[in-house]
């Protein structure tokens, strides 16, 4: 998967730091952690639901520098399924309030997405340049395509390459053992 | 167990100055600000708790995400001699969320402590208005539990919500938001705040979880009346006494079990068999369980002398090792061994109380 062919294919869920990990106006029934906690595409029945409106803030650190090119959001039910989003990046206090009023170039993109993305969990490609070096991407459901008071996320994923000069540095502990 | 950044909102309206809880209101709230602190600190280290006013000259911050408890008191020193205006809840509960917010460590769950004494007024005294406050701190996940009392105690409107009630509702998301009301009297806030599920997941915390699986259901079923807990004992207020108290009554009937086993064996009559059957149901669910009289009184010396850790108090020690045979008598022994361990006595041979249960 990490080979040059395929730069920017690889799905950077691995790097995820679900200590940082939280989600606003998330159900305490369908927590944001139930679906990414694997560190890998949800393949379980669990999903992700508002609570209070159909507004969700999904704050998704990352243990090192990636450069994200593309997202997958997928939805099992149509009308619950997210549609108009608002992405910032590096922004470790942000709420609701901060992101109500903001529009481009404020936050890094604002994008509606399609039915057959949400359907399908097709990749959504994002503004590549602006997403060169993210630390946190905080990604704003602003409304739901049925106007429903609940937002349900079944999968979601993030693509891109991780910044090459930080390393991992979780595998040193093991080589020093080979020595 | 709650990992949780606090903030404590406190009165410090011209209503304070009333003295129909003692010593005055402002004191009374004072001592509940200090258990409130106590206890959250308590159920876990990385818990932080802040303090602000919400009247005087307008809502204010006196200490944000501190441990320390020299703060706390300090801020309270600070505020009782500025006691004056009337209470804003609804800005001060902005200006917490916006201390909450900026906490250094976002694992802690946030929530804001209101203390009302004084009737409400303005936008806060507006339903709709709260309610919509309500969803908006339930958006940003942050729980909410008031405490009223003196002019914060409402009169409940039709089908009897207050305000304050509503809001709380409201806000609620798992049932992490509650609302208490202390009536002016004898009872200090603190003391009724420390009974309260407002304190009681932070205080249940500190009793590990197999002692508190019966403790539940009577709360849960009952009626509110005192001697509804097991053994009359609320295990909140007395974790030790009620841990020593379900010791015994365990290990009773764990005898009673393995007396009941070893009868059946021995003499297999199918009356015996009943009874034996009888015992083991009865083992599990310990809150149905009903002793005799002269039973609890066993139960009840045996639980008093294991929390004293003395061994002068001698109770009926009539062994009668030869109709149970020690094999059979296992599942006492464990028993008797862990509740050993757990008072920290050193071993003694297993006590019987034959005869105070004939």
């Amino acid at each position: 998967m990490s080979s040059s062919k395929d730069m920017g294919n690889t799905s950077l869920l691995e790097f995820l730091d679900l200590q940082q990990l939280n989600c606003l106006n998330e159900s305490a029934e369908h927590p944001f952690k139930a679906i990414v906690a694997s560190k890998k595409r949800n393949a379980t029945s669990a999903f992700l639901q508002s609570d209070a409106d159909e507004q969700l803030l999904l704050n998704i650190a990352f243990n090192q520098s990636v450069r994200v090119r593309s997202i997958v959001i997928q939805s099992d039910e149509l009308s619950t399924a997210p549609k108009k989003l608002k992405l910032v990046i590096n922004r470790s206090n942000v709420g609701f309030e901060d992101l109500e009023d903001a529009d481009e170039p404020d936050v890094a993109q604002v994008l509606e997405l399609s039915e057959e993305e949400v359907k399908e969990g097709k990749q959504v490609a994002l503004r590549f340049v602006r997403f060169q070096k993210v630390n946190s991407l905080h990604i704003f459901v602003v409304s739901n395509r049925g106007g429903e008071e609940e937002t349900r996320i079944d999968k979601i994923d993030v693509f891109g390459i991780p910044v090459e000069t930080t390393k991992d540095l979780s595998g040193l502990h093991n080589q020093e053992h080979n020595h | 167990m709650p990992l949780e950044a606090t903030m404590m909102i406190i009165d410090n309206s011209e209503y304070m100055r009333n003295g129909d809880y003692t010593p005055t209101r402002f004191d009374a709230q004072a001592d509940a600000v200090n258990t409130v602190f106590q206890t959250k600190i308590d159920s876990n280290p990385e818990n932080t708790v802040g303090v602000m006013t919400m009247a005087g000259k307008g809502p204010e911050v006196l200490v944000t995400h501190s441990k320390d408890l020299g703060q706390i008191l300090q801020a309270i020193h600070t505020t009782s001699s500025k006691i004056g205006g009337s209470i804003d809840i609804p800005t001060a509960i902005a200006i917490a969320q916006l201390a909450l917010k900026h906490r250094e460590n976002k694992n802690l769950r946030q929530r804001i402590i209101v203390f009302v004494g004084s009737p409400l007024e303005g936008q806060a005294a507006d339903e709709k208005a709260m309610i919509k406050l309500a969803k908006k701190l339930k958006k940003n996940n942050v729980a909410l539990d008031v405490v009223s009392f003196g002019d914060g105690i409402e009169e409940p409107g039709e089908e009897g919500k207050t305000i304050l009630r509503s809001f709380v509702d409201n806000t609620s998301s798992g049932d992490n938001s509650h609302i208490v009301t202390v009536a002016p009297g004898m009872r200090l806030i603190s003391d009724a705040l420390i009974s309260s599920p407002i304190l009681s997941a932070d205080r249940l915390s500190s009793i590990p979880d197999e002692l508190m699986e019966g403790a539940d259901a009577p709360s849960a079923s009952g009626s509110g009346a005192v001697n509804d807990f097991e053994f009359g004992v609320d295990p909140s207020l007395d974790p030790e006494l009620a841990m020593a108290l379900r010791m015994s009554m365990q290990e009773a009937q764990a005898r009673e079990a393995a007396e009941a086993a070893a009868s059946s064996t021995s003499i297999s009559q199918p009356h015996t068999d009943s009874s034996a059957t009888q015992a083991s149901t009865t083992l599990p669910t310990s809150v149905t369980a009903e002793p005799t009289d002269s039973e609890e009184e066993a139960l009840l010396q045996q639980a008093i002398a294991l929390s004293r850790g003395d061994h002068d108090i001698e109770m009926d020690t009539t062994h009668n090792e030869d109709d149970v045979p020690m094999d059979e008598d296992e599942d006492e022994e464990a028993a008797i061994a862990r509740a050993i361990a757990m008072s920290m006595q050193p071993p003694q041979p297993p006590q019987k109380d034959e005869e105070a249960k004939k």
